[in-house]
């Protein structure tokens, strides 16, 4: 198992509000890392902090490490970093511009120019993301007309045309119907041959179906994290047990 | 009783947009009725198309060429200023500026606005006219030059503000979209907050422009007041509405000389409205 992402001893706050506890955990090479936990729990501000995101928000405060491939990723460019940590948001929200242009926007941005490339590279994100047959015909159209699932789908193919090495997902489907979900879902599954990738679900069932490990967080503490036919069947931790059967959160 | 009560309110709102419409109508039909009665004694092409504005000479001559040219180079020139400037102030104080630095320059700017414009253009013929002459060795520092920088600095603060507001209301989501794919500060500004915001901006740009191209009392006391038409920006020019708010008092009501400062204004409303329509048209087809 290569280690891709390593955190360790985790904290954050917001304001002087602890958000995060000590978190110790790694992310596998090639797997797909759930993270699931009541409301508030913290992960969000977790993922977040994988690409830095939190470093806009101004009250955020941090201590402990997360090493990307070994190093330290608060020493790096955040730009370079986010260009390999890429993430796909609750809420599908398309720039607005039109579907071309959204897959097209990381790329121009980190210098591709050449139209022949950059179609290559649209097209290429599209059909990695299920979504080229539906686009095709509809790359001009602009991207706030497209449905939640297709916008969702297009937030991924935007995120995969930057062509990140891990994939940051904050509850990909909250907002989506079940053959939506089913969808992302199918084509999370089939990035796992190129991509590492971790995702927060408000769903238990959406993290047993798809993710290799689940994490489980409670009020910005790691409880416990496990392969999902242990977690969820013969959890370890009684807050672990009570949370997965429904009893709380 | 809450039916009835939305039942007044709805009239009451669709009676105040009603009477807008209403007025401008009503003050359109009069400009219009003035302006056709002068135009009955002076060929409108000679108006249009004259150089000579030489309302007390006998014949007088009302040609407003050199108004025209005079109230375009101010504005034009305001504008240029003003534009780049404002917009660029509005997404340093949206974007970029800390906490305490973006309340000082709102309070600032918005301090700026209440200036009237009398003061401004005392200030501006007592500092900026002697600095302009000095500096660019000219004449006289009165010139359209001189006019369109005091306008420019007038138009500023509309154009911040409302531009500031815009550039505040584009979406957070779009601004951390464009981050997560590692895009730069610089580069989410310029291609998503800017063209998201670029609706609200055009219509702060308006605004501003609409207030330099109506000022009246700045730029009569900066520009010089010389109706003719101007060999370079700094030249003495006079607007058109310099010469309105200057002559008026001095015509005899009813009088050719009288009549011609309405057909000015005519003239004045026109543009303002082809400007505001052609502004509106272009929004439009922004926010599609
Ligand atoms: N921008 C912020 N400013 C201040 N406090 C915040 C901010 N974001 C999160 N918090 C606080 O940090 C804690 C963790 O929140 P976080 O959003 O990470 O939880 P979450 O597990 O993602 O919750 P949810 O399931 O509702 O998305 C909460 O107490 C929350 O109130
Ligand atoms: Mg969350």
């Amino acid at each position: 198992m290569v280690e891709k992402i390593k955190v360790e001893r985790f904290t954050c706050w917001y304001y002087d509000v602890l958000a995060l506890q000590a978190i110790t955990l790694a992310v596998h090479e090639h797997e797909i890392l759930g993270i699931i936990g009541p409301a508030n729990s913290g992960k969000t501000s977790f993922i977040r902090s994988l690409n830095r995101l939190n470093d806009l928000n101004l009250t955020f405060r941090k201590q402990g490490t997360v090493l990307l491939d070994g190093k330290d990723i608060y020493a790096m460019n955040p730009e370079a970093l986010r260009r390999r940590v890429g993430m796909v948001f609750a809420m599908p929200l398309s720039l607005p511009m039109s579907v071309y242009d959204n897959v097209a926007y990381g790329p121009r941005r980190h210098g591709r120019r050449g139209k022949k490339r950059l179609d290559e590279t649209v097209e290429k994100a599209l059909v990695a993301a299920s979504l080229w047959d539906e686009m095709k015909d509809r790359l001009s159209d602009s991207a706030l007309k497209l449905s939640g699932g297709q916008q969702q789908r297009l937030c991924l193919a935007r995120t995969l045309a930057v062509e990140p090495e891990v994939i940051l997902f904050d509850e990909p489907c909250s907002g989506l119907d079940p053959i939506s979900t089913a969808k992302v879902e199918e084509t999370m599954l089939e990035l796992k041959q190129k991509y590492t990738m971790v995702l927060v679900t408000n769903n238990i069932k959406q993290a047993s179906r798809v993710s290799d490990r689940t994490a489980f967080f409670l009020s910005g503490e790691l409880v416990e994290i496990d392969v999902p036919s242990r977690l969820f069947v013969t959890p370890r931790d009684k807050r672990t047990e009570d949370y997965v059967t429904g009893r709380f959160g | 009783m809450k039916r009835l009560f939305d039942w007044i309110i709805e009239r009451f709102i669709f009676l105040c947009g009603i009477l807008a419409v209403i007025f401008v109508a009503l003050i359109f039909l009069f400009l219009l009725r003035e302006g056709v009665s002068f135009f009955g004694s002076y060929s409108p092409i000679k108006f249009v198309g004259g150089i000579y504005w030489y309302p007390t000479s006998d014949p007088p001559q009302f040609g407003i060429i050199s108004l025209i040219v005079g109230s375009l180079f101010v504005t034009v020139l305001a504008a240029c200023l003003a534009i780049p400037l404002g917009v660029a102030t509005a997404l340093f104080i949206a974007e970029i500026a800390p906490r305490w630095l973006k309340d000082v320059l709102k309070t600032v700017i918005e301090l700026l606005a209440a200036i009237p414009s009398v003061v401004i253009g005392f200030i501006g013929m007592v500092t900026l006219v002697p600095l302009v002459r000095q500096a660019l060795n000219l004449p006289t520092g009165l010139s359209a030059f001189s006019g369109a920088l005091m306008l420019g600095f007038m138009a500023l603060p509309t154009i911040v503000t409302i531009s500031e507001d815009a550039i505040r209301t584009v979406p957070w989501s779009y601004k951390e979209g464009a981050i997560a794919l590692g895009a730069t500060r610089w580069q989410t500004m310029y291609r998503i907050i800017l063209p998201a915001a670029l609706p609200g901006i055009l219509g702060a740009v308006m605004l501003g422009v609409g207030r330099v191209i109506g000022e009246t009392m700045a730029v009569m006391m900066i520009t010089g007041n010389a109706a003719h038409i101007p060999g370079s920006v700094f030249d003495p020019v006079r607007t058109m509405t310099a010469t309105i708010a200057a002559e008026m008092g001095e015509t005899v009501r009813g009088s050719p000389h009288y009549e011609a400062l309405f057909a000015i204004g005519l003239v004045l409303f026109v543009i303002t409205f082809i400007v505001n329509f052609t502004a509106d048209t272009f929004l439009r087809k922004a926010r599609r």
